[in-house]
């Protein structure tokens, strides 16, 4: 999916949260939105992930505007963007059946039910749940594809941040949307979680990727976004924008002096 | 002639049978009624809300007595629905037991709707659910909280004497089987003949009934 932000802007109440944002995620490309806190980075990505509608521009899927479009038709366009979050917010079930839940939504009513009853009678009859294949791919993908039985709640931070990631990418959308996916995480499952990023990429996801962490976004992205206030002050290559950044305030941003004094930007 | 509660058992089972099907009748309609109320106040974000809350956190404290008097008047001969002459008959004290019920049921709903977290809504929209799958993963996350209420307006229904006492009337038919006579205003109706035993042999059947119903949809709930 080419996926296209032209001139955005979003705001609540009256107050502007992004201005004038354009911004492109290409198939198999990587584009990581760096900023401080309060920047707008979540906001973007409920605006990619078609949570919101902005109030000013365009959001567009392939050359479409899924806001111009009637419900059914954008939630088809909704289903293939798969969305991260920082909290993983698994569901109280199972690992498989958190992974499972995108696809089976995706089935009609009829055949959900009838899941249903073939997943109670495997639970009374046969006394053990089964767990289909596509399901444990998306779990190998994040290195839990022993983990698909355990209830989610005793899953520690980083496994459940894990099996959020493969619960967005078992229905293989077209886009990830992953928002600040790693920052409560340790090094390994960072690791894992970027590897698993670099596996989208090869099979031609585009991802749109939120962090704090310019190491991370240097190691995984093919574009970084500098979002500062709402705006979008500079997108370019990771190397380019790191050691040869155009705008003052993305160089004092990546060296670490950027300051703020009661909410007001010292620039 | 006097029916002897203990030793009569086509009094006892006909007074257990109508106790169970007017309080699980009362409970299935609350439940269908309540339901969709807490999830449309839980879900939606509207002007008065925390009133229309508080309406319902107070109708969970509504004297029974007084829910009684106003359906009495309600089905009286000369009330509105008078002529549906259903005072006096097991419908009244089903509808009487939904107006007590309904609000248990909403209250706890809605609370335990509020506390699904946002951020498991925005999952469940986020993998590509729809208003109803949202609202169903929402209610699957909060189904404990619900089967809390629906348990809590089932043990206010079946526990019910004043407001069943006065739509019902408490009558048993010559032939010693129950007309509108529950176990609860067989207990009251026991105790003002002086029969303590008799009267606490039936608190212990109403008991069994309300731990009996409590583990059968506890189980069903997955706990």
């Amino acid at each position: 999916m080419n996926f296209e932000l032209e001139c955005a802007s979003y705001g609540v109440d009256g107050t502007p949260i992004l201005t004038d944002i354009s911004l492109t995620v290409g198939a198999g490309e990587v584009v990581t939105v760096i900023g401080p806190s309060g920047a707008g980075k979540s906001t973007l990505l409920r605006l990619a992930a078609l949570f919101e509608r902005p109030s000013d521009g365009a959001v567009r899927c392939d050359g479409t505007e899924p806001w111009s479009l009637p419900r059914d038709d954008r939630l088809a366009l909704r289903r293939r963007i798969g969305v991260v979050f920082q909290q993983a917010s698994l569901f109280g079930t199972s690992v498989a059946r958190n992974v499972d839940a995108g696809r089976r939504i995706r089935r009609p009513w009829a055949s959900r039910l009838r899941g249903f009853a073939e997943r109670l009678a495997a639970r009374w009859i046969h006394g053990s749940p089964t767990v289909d294949d596509r399901t444990l791919e998306a779990l190998e993908l994040v290195g839990l594809g022993d983990e698909w039985d355990r209830d989610a709640a005793s899953l520690s931070g980083g496994e459940a941040q894990r099996v959020s990631f493969a619960r967005a990418l078992a229905p293989r959308p077209e886009l990830l949307v992953l928002d600040e996916p790693t920052s409560d995480l340790d090094p390994r499952n960072t690791a894992i979680l970027e590897r698993a990023i670099g596996q989208a990429r090869d099979r031609d996801h585009g991802v749109l990727l939120a962090t704090h962490d310019m190491h991370q976004a240097e190691r995984v992205s093919d574009r970084v976004a500098f979002l500062l206030d709402g705006e979008l002050i500079e997108i370019g290559p990771p190397e380019r924008v790191f050691e040869d950044p155009r705008d003052e305030r993305t160089a004092r941003f990546v060296r670490g002096d950027l300051l703020y004094d009661d909410n007001e930007l010292l620039v | 002639m006097p029916i002897d509660a203990l030793s009569d058992p086509t009094y006892l089972r006909s007074v257990i049978r109508l106790s169970l099907t007017v309080s699980l009748f009362a409970i299935l309609l609350s439940t269908a009624v309540s339901l969709p109320i807490a999830f449309a106040v839980g879900f939606a974000d509207f002007r008065g809300k925390r009133f229309v809350t508080a309406v319902i956190n107070t109708g969970m404290g509504f004297p029974s007595v007084v829910v009684g008097l106003l359906v009495w008047y309600v089905l009286s001969n000369r009330g509105p629905l008078g002529t549906l002459n259903l005072i006096y008959t097991p419908e009244a004290m089903i509808i009487s037991q939904l107006v007590l019920a309904t609000p248990v049921i909403t209250g706890v709903a809605l609370s335990a709707v509020e506390s699904v977290d946002d951020a498991v809504r925005d999952a469940a929209y986020g993998i590509g659910g729809t208003r109803a799958d949202v609202a169903l993963i929402t209610l699957k996350e909060a189904r404990y909280g619900v089967i809390t209420g629906i348990l809590a307006g089932f043990g206010r229904a079946i526990s019910e004497v004043g407001s069943v006492l006065i739509v019902g009337g408490n009558i048993a038919y010559a032939d010693g089987t129950s007309k509108t006579r529950t176990l609860t205003t067989a207990i009251q109706f026991e105790v003002r003949k002086g029969e303590f035993e008799t009267a606490l042999v039936l608190g212990a059947v109403l008991l069994v009934l309300v731990l009996l119903v409590n583990g059968i949809v506890l189980r069903l709930g997955g706990r």
